[in-house]
């Protein structure tokens, strides 16, 4: 079995000093397919953003592989459409790390774009600005950037929100082969349970009461899981 | 008898005099214009707007304790203190009073303007020198207000060109942008840093009312006229840099006042690239 790529052991995430969540206790491993499943507020951005070291760790202790690069798509409402980026230039964004931003970059970067958009299927529209495009598109741009920033993890919150289903299982499949491909571990963040049915090795439930760690259909099977999605459920 | 216009051949053979006043508006503008671009992008052009005021305030703060304390305080001092402290003020995260961001820059803002008159009113003698730099009239410009916009503006130049790509990183995509490791609080910092050092210097030389025009404008036009993000920034900087001169020019041939003549021109590129947008859009 591979070695883990990112470990938490009782990990506390919250605001203040103040837990929101029960210590979680995982490892993800490459290539693993996550679901992360919960109710609006029950902490999964806390935990996404603790863990991508956005937010402090409030208690217990959460260990990353020596040089671990991960990458991030957050929800949709953060990105100001206002900036009048290509999708091309969305995606070039990923190959700045650290202080990368101060040199100008070489020519044969680019090519790593257009290797990322192929492989998304993005190129009739990547040229496009970033805002006109549709949230299907806007989301495959996206993934070409999780490509491009060569992501050993990584964290979707709410990816498919605001697609309908052929676009949501459309963006899934190329989340699925982008994993597969690149051995990339991937947590997504979905209301959907068909996320985690259809897709996910592995899923987490996160309630303010309880957290569970385990297969889809583990985490179906819990008494708490079955009382909160009773109705999504039927 | 009625006055006659002023020709051209008279305002060639007056440069030298305000000379140091175009060159100060150019310079300005364009650097304005630049970091304009920024601003207008993170939706905080009215923090332009604020430090522009907040540094009106510092001048006529300087020249009031000046009088007080019967010292020779230069006026430049109290304006780049007092915006690095009102940018440090909105550098706070104002959800930890329950505040919105605009309501922390109202705030400020209402303070400056307030405070600025009162001690206005307290300066009589330099009444006039208030009204100059809170509306900008300033007709004739000292050389060492031009060196210091040209040196300030000369940092800020070369911060947009190392830090320009990290700027956009980091206000586009701030979280995407902590993750993959860019120091984002630093970034915003000098964004911030660079605006305030600007806009203080301006502001003594211009007056409040161009430097936030020039801050605003040329940034908004830019974005219109131009499709992409590649070459936003140097149009930016030359419709800055014209609003600062051909604003002066126009003030010249036609009386006005030189600061509501910049912020005039300035208006009018946006008014200009209106119809662009709209057309190219249609």
């Amino acid at each position: 079995m591979a070695e883990p790529l990112l470990r938490c052991e009782k990990l506390e995430v919250g605001y203040g000093g103040r837990p929101v969540l029960p210590p979680i206790s995982l490892e993800i491993r490459p290539g693993e397919f996550w679901a992360v499943i919960g109710r609006n507020g029950s902490g999964k951005s806390t935990w996404f953003k603790t863990i991508l070291g956005m937010l402090p760790i409030v208690g217990g202790q959460l260990h990353r592989s020596h040089g671990l690069q991960m990458g991030y798509v957050p929800q949709r409402s953060a990105f100001d459409e206002i900036y009048p980026l290509t999708g091309c230039e969305v995606v070039a964004q990923a190959l700045d790390r650290g202080w990368s931003f101060i040199r100008p970059r070489s020519l044969h970067r680019h090519d790593e774009v257009h290797h990322a958009v192929e492989l998304v299927g993005a190129e009739a529209f990547a040229d496009r600005p970033f805002r006109s495009l549709s949230e299907g598109q806007k989301q495959r741009i996206l993934l070409a950037r999780l490509v491009v920033a060569k992501a050993q993890v990584a964290f979707l919150d709410e990816p498919t929100a605001a697609m309908d289903p052929v676009a949501e299982e459309e963006a899934l499949a190329q989340v699925d082969r982008i994993r597969q491909e690149q051995g990339t571990a991937v947590l997504v963040v979905s209301h959907n349970l068909n996320v985690a049915r259809h897709h996910a090795h592995r899923a987490i439930y996160l309630d303010k009461e309880q957290v569970a760690v385990g297969t889809p259909d583990e985490i179906f099977s819990l008494p708490v899981f079955q009382t909160r999605y009773a109705e999504a459920l039927d | 008898m009625e006055p006659t216009a002023p020709t051209w051949a008279e305002f060639v053979s007056a440069f030298p005099i305000f000379r140091e006043a175009i060159l100060c508006g150019i310079a300005a503008g364009a650097v304005l214009g630049m970091l304009g671009v920024q601003v207008v992008l993170r939706r905080t052009i009215f923090v332009s707007a604020v430090l522009s005021q907040v540094a009106g305030l510092g001048v006529a703060a300087a020249i009031f304790a000046g009088m007080i304390f019967d010292v020779e305080l230069e006026p430049m001092i109290g304006a780049v203190s007092l915006c690095l402290a009102a940018t440090g003020i909105l550098a706070l995260r104002p959800e930890r009073v329950r505040l919105s961001r605009e309501a922390m820059l109202a705030a400020v803002w209402v303070f400056a303007g307030g405070a600025a008159l009162i001690i206005g009113s307290r300066i009589t003698a330099e009444a006039h020198d208030i009204e100059a730099i809170l509306f900008g009239s300033a007709v004739l410009v000292r050389p060492i207000d031009l060196s210091l916009v040209v040196a300030v503006g000369c940092f800020c130049v070369i911060a947009q060109f190392f830090l320009g790509r990290g700027w956009l990183f980091s206000g586009f995509d701030h979280d995407v942008a902590r993750v993959h490791g860019l120091p984002a609080k630093m970034l915003d910092v000098t964004l911030w840093l660079c605006v305030a050092g600007m806009v203080s210097v301006a502001t003594r030389a211009l007056g409040a009312l161009p430097v936030f025009a020039m801050t605003a404008l040329p940034g908004m036009a830019a974005l219109m006229l131009v499709p992409g993000m590649r070459g936003v920034v140097p149009v930016a900087m030359l419709l800055g840099a014209l609003a600062g001169g051909l604003g002066y020019v126009a003030a010249y041939f036609e009386s006005w006042p030189v600061g509501a003549s910049q912020t005039v021109v300035a208006a009018i590129f946006v008014a200009l690239s209106v119809p662009v947008r709209l057309l190219r859009a249609a």
